[in-house]
């Protein structure tokens, strides 16, 4: 028995061994089988059935993605706390778990072009005169906090005299600070749940944050009398998007999902995904 | 008031539907992921066994570098954090096997499985514990026993097996009753490498619906179920060791 069978023995010993389901044969030239890990656990963007089975946009989509590329895909789960290192070190090729593209995480690993990009807008109550700001039901794209823009500033003169809570230290604080802190009263607040719990008892008269966050918190209990209004501020002000994570050295793998991700950007799919799981389009403007 | 009460209503409906084991139900998941916390538990709560007898008798033996190295684990893995150790040994262990893979040919990834690093690492930490639990038990047994033993021609092995050892065990039982209290909560900590355990389970339900309040209750209430059975197995047990000690040792 020459030594090569002996070693192809020995590690196919070794990956029975390895109970899990995160043995793969994943080889850098030819992508058959792509094994992709998420959080199952972060509703819409990805979540757990009762039944133990994966849903959610992400999941949908990577179907969809994995179906025009023509690879077998396997989705396994993995803690958000050690998602990225378990990426790095090879448990599964490709990371799925609305993970926003920022420079530092870039440093670690590889991103495909961002296949969401979740707008911003405000929230107030139902039927107050604020429910009905200019620009309700429209999209707007931005790209800077302090890009001059119509609609933002129609929107100054209809918030005048009235206060917004907003959450610290995120992208949209600038953004409220910047244009608004002159003519109404900026509140801030350390969660989100915290404003829209002010919001909802008439303490502040509108808050502003994450779109998708909004419509999902509306369903909780006591957000019942809230509604969007305003409108959904996209584009790159925000961030480029989320995008899937990958291995610095799969640039071919990285090259695919682009390629798939421009696809079904092109036909429609991701919006319908996309108004499917969020009530609204999150496609990257 | 009437609606209220209504809403308040269909809410614990939801509620009881949501930890049911009907459709939409995450009764069963809790129940198994429970079951895998304690199992993880137990397997930890050996492998500790077999760790901190070997640490304790390194600890109490006449050699000077057996002291030291016995004192340096003691050290090292009480004063370590419990996550930091299960991140080394699922990334360090998953790292080593792949290595070990890559040395016989096989390219790609070898995964260490997560059940199996979770109880180790949480079992390396146990076993730190168990090995004062041991010393402990080990120097409250009376030297005048040992040496009356001695005086009537008893051997080593005899003196260890009808002397030391079930007085040892006697006296560690309360000890280990905490240490596996200790265990259990550390093996929540399993959870980040992936181990659908309770921790992690409740995760899930509660990201998943997001009905956090409801599954991290649960969770918790499910982990003091399993705190309280196992007070009744220990409690029996002391009973049970101490039952011809009445007089002298214990509460009696």
């Amino acid at each position: 028995m020459n030594s090569i069978k002996v070693a192809m023995i020995a590690s196919t010993a070794l990956c029975s061994m390895a109970l899990s389901s995160v043995c793969t044969q994943a080889s850098a030239k030819d992508w058959k089988t792509v094994v992709i890990g998420t959080e199952g656990a972060y509703a819409p963007w990805n979540m757990t059935k009762a039944d133990g089975s994966l849903d959610g946009f992400e999941v949908e989509l990577v179907h969809d993605l994995c179906g025009r590329m023509k690879v077998e895909c396997k989705l396994v789960t993995q803690d958000w706390d050690t998602a990225i290192p378990a990426l790095v070190q090879g448990k599964y090729d490709v990371l799925m778990d609305a993970v926003s593209i920022t420079p530092e995480r870039q440093k670690q690993i590889a991103f495909s072009e961002p296949y969401a990009q979740t707008p911003a807008t405000f929230a107030a109550v139902k039927d107050s005169p604020m429910a009905k700001l200019p620009g309700t039901g429209e999209t707007i794209k931005m790209t800077d906090p302090d890009e001059k823009n119509d609609m933002v500033e129609k929107l100054k003169e209809a918030v005048k005299g009235k206060s917004i809570g907003i959450q610290t230290a995120t992208v949209y604080t600038k953004f409220v600070e910047d244009n608004f802190k002159d003519v109404a009263d900026i509140r801030e607040y350390k969660t989100a749940a915290e404003h829209d719990l002010d919001l909802a008892s008439g303490r502040i008269d509108l808050a502003f944050d994450d779109a998708t966050y909004f419509l999902s918190a509306f369903k909780d209990k006591g957000n019942e009398n809230l509604t969007l209004t305003g409108p959904e501020i996209a584009g790159t002000i925000w961030g480029p998007g989320e995008g899937f994570g990958f291995r610095k050295s799969d640039t071919d793998l990285t090259q695919m999902f682009n390629k798939a991700i421009e696809a079904a950007k092109a036909d429609g799919t991701i919006e319908k995904l996309s108004k499917k799981w969020f009530g609204i389009n999150v496609v990257p403007q | 008031m009437l609606r209220r009460a209504g809403s308040a209503g269909t809410r614990l409906i939801e509620i009881i539907q949501l930890l049911g084991f009907g459709k939409g139900g995450w009764g069963a998941t809790l129940l198994v992921a429970a079951l895998v916390t304690l199992l993880v538990t137990l397997t930890a709560l050996a492998i500790g066994a077999v760790l901190g007898a070997i640490v304790a008798a390194a600890k109490l033996s006449p050699a000077r570098p057996a002291v030291m190295l016995g004192n340096l684990y003691t050290t090292v893995f009480r004063g370590v954090p419990e996550l930091l150790v299960i991140y080394l040994v699922y990334f360090g262990g998953s790292g080593g096997v792949t290595a070990l893979g890559h040395l016989f040919g096989y390219e790609g990834f070898i995964g260490m499985p997560t059940f199996v690093a979770g109880a180790l690492a949480v079992g390396v930490i146990s076993g730190a514990y168990q090995a004062e639990v041991y010393r402990g038990a080990f120097l409250a047994v009376s030297t005048g026993e040992i040496e009356a033993a001695r005086a009537i021609g008893m051997g080593r092995w005899l003196r260890f097996r009808r002397i030391i050892m079930p007085q040892v065990l006697r006296y560690a039982v309360p000890g280990i009753g905490n240490v596996w209290q200790l265990s259990l909560k550390d093996s929540a900590l399993v959870s980040v490498t992936g181990l659908i355990e309770l921790m992690r389970a409740s995760e899930i339900a509660a990201g998943s619906t997001r009905n956090y309040f409801v599954f991290y209750v649960a969770g918790g209430a499910l982990y003091l179920a399993l705190t309280l059975m196992s007070n009744q197995v220990f409690n029996r047990a002391e009973t049970r060791v101490n039952r011809s000690f009445k007089p002298s040792v214990g509460r009696g």
